[in-house]
């Protein structure tokens, strides 16, 4: 047995050019379209722009620099990173940061999670854990030396983070990782 | 989740950025744009599954695209605003031996674009055409002055 199909009748809704010619154009949507579309790719240049200058990341905006108050450390960063995506922060040591041959790093947590370090270069000789983060110790025999961490944060959001190399040279800043 | 949610963020954003690439006159791809589908398509790709190739991933990426996909279509078939927004309109180009230039211009369209799609049709010359209009797929109607839709 063959059921019923649901039936409408047909209408002629669909404007008319010339009332003759059923096209259903609407220029006073069009012409709200293309003052949209305008905006859309003001938008889009204003993108490409700010990508080019840094602001979503790994350009010049993006780069940044901080020293310890007696200038014994200098960290180089990038302050605005991507999700997944490799940079490498650059620690120098100078000669005041050193003692007996041996410069003493303290990393906050954040850095190692939040921030997703992944490595750190150059091998420390030992590493100590607590009070908020990871302590390195590494020989030193000419400062300045430099060590190197490699980061790839695994989400976003702004991330404050801290390095020290001993009481007086301390630094802290933010990193803010785009998704 | 992030895969949905980078599934879904890319398919609007890809929405947005064809939606406002002109139609193409014809409603066929030239290679030009073939090398945007290519493209974008790859960059699309990584965005959305990141380096978790698995099948599960892929799997929940394709068929949140095409929930989407189903999505869109049934907010088109219940709202006509929001399938003229996702799709446009029809624009009449040609209409009783005039052209209409504002049309031809925002939607950089040349009177060679639309001589092509009449002669297509059979149609030998631009003065039998009584109405030329872009459809929304992008092919370009053709009705002539015997009123005889080809």
């Amino acid at each position: 047995m063959t059921q019923a199909v649901a039936k409408k009748p047909v209408g002629d809704s669909v404007a008319k050019v010339n009332e003759e010619v059923a096209v259903g154009e609407d220029l006073g949507f069009q012409r709200s379209w293309w003052r949209f579309e305008r905006i859309v790719w003001a938008c889009f240049v204003m993108i490409i722009a700010l990508d080019l200058a840094g602001a979503f990341g790994r350009g010049p905006l993006a780069h940044a620099r901080i020293s310890s108050a007696d200038h014994s450390l200098i960290v180089r960063y990038e302050r605005i990173q991507r999700t997944g995506t490799p940079s490498m922060m650059s620690i120098r040591l100078d000669a005041g940061a050193v003692r007996d041959g041996e410069a003493t790093l303290f990393v906050s947590d954040k850095l190692v999670s939040a921030l997703g370090a992944q490595r750190i270069i150059p091998q420390p000789a030992t590493t100590r854990v607590g009070n908020g983060g990871l302590t390195y110790t590494f020989p030193v025999t000419n400062p300045p030396s430099t060590v190197r961490i490699e980061l790839e944060p695994p989400g976003p959001g702004r991330f404050p983070f801290e390095i020290s190399a001993g009481p007086s040279a301390s630094v802290t800043a933010d990193v803010w990782v785009v998704p | 989740m992030a895969t949905i949610v980078h599934a879904i963020i890319g398919y609007f954003v890809l929405l947005l950025t064809v939606r406002i690439l002109s139609r193409r006159p014809g409603g066929q791809l030239t290679l030009f744009e073939f090398v945007i589908i290519f493209l974008v398509g790859g960059v699309a790709i990584g965005a959305t599954v990141g380096r978790d190739h698995s099948i599960t991933n892929c799997a929940t990426a394709i068929i949140t695209i095409g929930f989407l996909h189903r999505l869109v279509s049934w907010v088109k078939e219940k709202s006509p605003r929001m399938g003229a927004i996702l799709d446009g309109t029809p624009l009449v180009l040609l209409k009783d031996g005039y052209w209409q230039r504002e049309i031809m211009r925002g939607m950089r369209i040349d009177p060679e674009d639309v001589m092509a799609a009449a002669r297509s049709k059979q149609v030998r010359s631009i003065f039998d055409v009584k109405y030329a209009i872009l459809e929304r797929n992008g092919t370009i109607s053709i009705i002539t002055h015997d009123r005889s839709a080809r």
